[in-house]
């Protein structure tokens, strides 16, 4: 499996593993308004084939320069390709890319709120706490959890020469957010 | 009176009043400034105030008023900007992009430096690649509004796409050296990444190199910074720098492949030995990665892959990562590392199930139950992989039966009758994974995709249904969020169905979406200069240039293809009438069961037409609701609707199938299938300087390729036919080259040859040559019939037996009801499993919901 930046031409790759394994669907138009805003903060996890088994999708909110953060839109690992920690890597390099690129302090998501697995990997793998719940956020009225993980390490880490951190996944299976 | 342009002031006001309604999208208002003008008698011609009339119509849905007010105002001022302005947005709306570039060359005829307008020409002149015109008009608006941004980025962006980059690199350092002031943020990061490509693209190394050097403290993106000069470096083969810097981003990422990849040829290691050493060295650093443990096993030689092996599987199965052999699957196309992990396989299972260590090492540490499982989970697999499947079923069954409740189990039991020939039983299993974990859309996009394998789609739509909007049918919602993996499947199943219409559907949906894909770009030739992402634009730009060839769209325009080859040789008949039942001569129970029968077809059709308005109704809202949001955003021009049974009934059969070939002869040059169809569709067509281009193309991929043969071969009939009606140019260029390729053979002499060639090497050769030989020589019939049906070819597969079985049945080798008997107990003897052998008999029910099953369905297809 190779983690690496997402490129134009992955994009619809990138719809196709997204409608495999996720509710909440875009149009191409989407990933390409993601794709051509931020470039960097797009990652794929692709098979020796090129096939894509993962990505996350990320953009950042771009209200108020003390308040700069990062978003994650979606997030997907084919059941087929889980308990790899991928869904946890692609998450660290857009989040270093967020702070590098565009000085993120914080990244937020959303997950639905009877997504135990979703959950435990945000708050037990990656560090990510519960701000609030978000009332029949979802199409379906569901409500979400609304979440934020702060950069600072980060950015320390970012001066002094970033070293790929090496948290381990203790999750039973890794997925999914949704913007 | 005569038309006039001018209007008095208050008339005047009130038009400014339209345009200015226009931009702010108050159609309706505008309406109402237009009347007012309007229903003055003096000014009831009024050629601008009529073409504005027209556009605001047009942003209201009213596009046939809006073209004939548009139109009446043009023919009242030829001479006018604006309504030839106005015209062109209206026919880009339309997205008559050709037709709108004419309008909007017109307009500037009358008014050369309106800004507005040559914006507008310089976006369709992007979107349609007339790059010579958009350098022109970039020029113009350069040198109009020099002091604008995007005035220099379009400027040098259309030196660039023409491939002058000194002048592209030129435009962009005065730019950056006179405009771009103040704080080195995002946007300035980017545009001298951006003038860092062009340097790249022009083959300057070197000079790209300093480039980035120098402007490396006001680049944000470090790891752009980092990848490039590594290339660079690369290029320039100052390996050691390149080391430095592929080290370093290692340590950022170390699951990049590549990263390795350049690392090694920084190192210059061409060893397989020392790549292996290579590789521990990272192992070491990066323990929690997975990549340099991966990687190390595709160089390892055969003395050292089954140690490495050994201690790669151990971890993954004392972990328990499912995609095991998934992510080891590529290394068995080494027959001895498939054998090396065979035999450790079968000795964990072994010592598993004995002593519950991977080993028969007294000191080794006592693995967790789980261990086992995921043993047989890979043993399972493994075997699957080498067409065993009595073995592979013997695993997976162990593994289920020591934890029923895991889910990847029956996905595996599923992909195991898959390829055993049992579409029917690969579902079934699949279906069961599904309903374990309902809320979890990648097993229920599997099982839906088995369903769809199986031929029964109503069932496949109802799986996917649970995860598509309410209150829309599902194959609605799947079109609308362009799924196209659900519509090529489907596609397919309909044609295995003959159910051509729906396959010609879905092929069309499927196309449809690679339109709208190349739309979208329209809106990000503006939105990226003022972003400045402009090496993700160009990017854009080079992926929409190629966009068809994908494979979703080869996939897709291959099934049209063929329904379209299909409908030319047998059209459909017209609809039978729909006779009733002879009832007069049933017996009581059995009219019972067809009163019965029709009473629920009945029931079904209601709720069926109930839902439908439902749906019609929800459309109609959702439709109001996005015309609000947008409003007036000129809505895109409504397709015709998609009619499965006048697609069907096409009365251009070939020239639909042409303009699904098109794309395919410049994006899919590479793929013999593109050329073939092309062969396929000139010869119904009776080109003969067509045929023989596809054919060359071919013939230049593979020239024993058994279709392509075929095709050759008729060719050289057709010739033999039609030699009296060619011209004598015609002629001699055909002679002239098809000599490397007939080798003065005739057709039967080819026949001959290559059945006795590849012929007796290949299952699909052998096929395709005595299909053609009994053809040219039906008394052959005997031979051609041993050569089709044999079964030692070493490439024999069940979808190949399947074809075969097809063609006898098709009667290509004439009556041989006993032979096609023997042929499928043969088959099924030898693929025991493969439902497409079995003798008949009631397999399940059928539910009244879907198509029986047909032989074509219970092929394999992967």
């Amino acid at each position: 499996m190779n983690i690496r930046c997402a490129r134009p031409s992955d994009l619809m790759n990138m719809q196709h593993c997204n409608l495999l394994c996720l509710p909440e669907n875009y149009q191409m138009k989407y990933y390409f308004y993601h794709g051509l805003s931020w470039p960097q903060l797009s990652y794929v996890a692709e098979d020796e084939k090129g096939h894509i088994v993962g990505y996350v999708l990320a953009k950042m909110e771009e209200d108020g320069e003390d308040n700069r953060h990062g978003h994650i839109t979606s997030l997907a690992v084919k059941r087929s390709h889980r308990r790899l920690g991928l869904a946890q890597k692609l998450m660290n390099q857009a989040s270093l890319a967020m702070v590098e690129c565009f000085q993120a302090k914080y990244v937020s998501l959303h997950v639905r709120k009877s997504n135990r697995a979703a959950l435990n990997l945000y708050t037990n793998s990656l560090g990510f706490k519960i701000l609030e719940i978000e009332p029949k956020y979802y199409a379906d009225g569901e409500d979400a959890y609304s979440m934020m993980r702060d950069l600072s390490a980060f950015a320390a880490e970012n001066k002094s020469d970033y070293q790929a951190d090496n948290m381990e996944i203790k999750s039973e299976s890794a997925i999914i957010s949704q913007c | 009176m005569p038309p006039n342009n001018s209007l008095p002031p208050k008339e005047n006001a009130l038009f400014k009043r339209i345009l200015r309604c226009y931009e702010h999208k108050q159609y309706k208002n505008g309406l109402k400034f237009a009347k007012q003008i309007l229903s003055n008698p003096k000014f009831a011609e009024h050629g601008e105030t009529l073409a504005m009339k027209g556009l605001t119509l047009n942003c209201l849905g009213r596009k046939d008023e809006a073209y004939e007010y548009v139109r009446r105002g043009l023919r009242n001022d030829l001479k006018s900007p604006v309504c030839w302005h106005v015209y062109g947005l209206l026919q880009r709306s339309d997205k008559k992009y050709d037709e709108a570039i004419k309008c909007y060359r017109n307009a500037l005829k009358w008014e050369k430096e309106n800004i507005q307008i040559l914006r507008d020409l310089s976006l369709l002149q992007i979107q349609m690649r007339d790059l010579e015109g958009y350098k022109d008009t970039r020029y113009q608006l350069f040198t109009l509004r020099p002091t604008q941004r995007a005035s220099w980025i379009g400027f040098a962006m259309s030196y660039h796409l023409l491939g002058d980059y000194e002048m592209a690199n030129s435009i962009l350092d005065a730019f950056r050296t006179n405009q771009m002031k103040g704080p080195y943020d995002y946007e300035h990061s980017e545009l001298l990444l951006y003038q860092n490509m062009v340097l790249a693209e022009s083959g300057q190394y070197e000079r790209a190199l300093q480039h980035l050097n120098k402007f490396q403290s006001q680049i944000n993106d470090k790891l752009s910074v980092k990848e490039t000069s590594g290339e660079y470096y690369l290029k320039l083969k100052r390996f050691l720098e390149a080391e430095i810097v592929y080290e370093d981003l290692l340590k950022r990422n170390p699951e990049n492949v590549m990263y390795y990849q350049k690392l090694i040829e920084a190192k210059q290691l061409t060893d397989p030995d020392e790549k292996v050493t290579f590789y521990d060295a990272y192992k070491k650093e990066f323990t929690k990665a997975i990549a340099p443990r991966r990687l190390q096993l595709t160089d390892a030689g055969p003395a050292v892959f089954s140690g490495l092996v050994d201690e790669y599987l151990r971890h993954g199965l004392h972990k328990g990562i499912p995609p095991l052999f998934v992510d080891l699957r590529s290394l068995y196309i080494d027959q001895s590392k498939s054998d090396a992990i065979e035999k450790l396989i079968l000795q964990y299972i072994e010592n598993l199930t004995s002593k519950g260590t991977f080993s028969s090492d007294p000191g080794e540490e006592k693995q967790p139950a789980s261990a086992l499982l995921w043993a047989y989970y890979y043993a399972a697999q493994h075997f699957d992989y080498k067409k065993d499947t009595d073995r592979a079923l013997h695993y997976i069954d162990a593994a289920i039966e020591h934890t029923p409740t895991l889910i990847e189990l029956f996905i595996v039991k599923g992909r195991i009758y898959k390829h055993a020939g049992d579409p029917v039983s690969a579902y079934q299993w699949v279906e069961e994974a599904q309903a374990m974990d309902t809320a979890d859309r990648y097993v229920n996009s599997k099982c839906a995709r088995y369903m769809l394998r199986a031929g029964h789609i109503k069932r496949a739509e109802d799986m996917c249904a649970k995860f598509t909007r309410e209150g829309v049918p599902a194959t609605e919602n799947l079109n609308e969020m362009q799924c196209m993996w659900f519509q090529t499947e489907a596609a397919a199943a309909y044609q295995r169905l003959h159910q051509w219409g729906e396959a010609l559907k879905k092929a069309h949906e499927v196309d449809r979406h690679f339109s709208e894909i190349m739309e979208d770009q329209f809106d990000f030739h503006s939105y990226c200069m003022r972003k400045m992402t402009l090496r993700s634009y160009v990017g854009l730009l080079r992926l929409e240039d190629v966009l068809r060839s994908h494979t979703f769209y080869f996939r897709c325009a291959k099934v049209a293809i063929q329904v379209y080859l299909r409908l030319y040789t047998q059209p459909l008949q017209d609809v039978p009438q729909t006779t009733e039942p002879d009832t007069e001569n049933l017996a009581p129970s059995e009219l019972k069961k067809l009163r019965n029968k029709q009473r629920k077809a009945k029931r079904k059709a209601e709720q069926e037409s109930a839902l439908a308005a439902q749906v019609q109704v929800k459309r109609e809202q959702h439709h109001k609701a996005r015309q609000q949001q947008e409003q007036g955003d000129p809505e895109a021009p409504q397709l015709d609707e998609l009619i499965p049974d006048k697609l069907a009934r096409a009365e251009d059969p070939l020239e639909q199938a042409l303009k699904f070939l098109q794309p395919l002869r410049t994006l899919a040059a590479d793929r013999i299938d593109t050329h073939l169809m092309a062969f396929e569709i000139y010869f119904r067509k009776g080109r003969p300087l067509l045929m023989l281009q596809s054919l060359k193309r071919a013939w230049g991929l593979d020239a024993e390729h058994p279709h392509m043969h075929d095709c050759l071969v008729r060719f050289r009939g057709w010739l033999d036919d039609n030699s009296d009606g060619l011209n004598d140019h015609v002629a001699a260029v055909i002679a002239k080259e098809t000599d490397p390729m007939f080798g003065g053979r005739s057709a039967v002499q080819l026949s001959q040859q290559y059945l006795a060639g590849a012929g007796a090497r290949a299952q699909q050769c052998a096929l395709w040559a005595a299909r053609a030989h009994r053809r040219l020589l039906p008394h052959a019939h005997a031979a051609a019939l041993a050569a089709a049906t044999a079964l030692h070819y070493p490439d024999t597969t069940i979808q190949g037996c399947v074809e075969v079985l097809e063609s006898l049945r098709d009667g290509d080798f004439g009556p041989c009801e006993k032979e096609t008997a023997a042929y499928m107990d043969a088959c099924h003897a030898k693929f025991p499993y493969a439902l497409a052998f079995k003798p008949p008999q009631p397999l399940e029910l059928p539910n009244h919901d879907d198509v029986p099953l047909k032989l074509k369905d219970l092929a394999i297809n992967n």
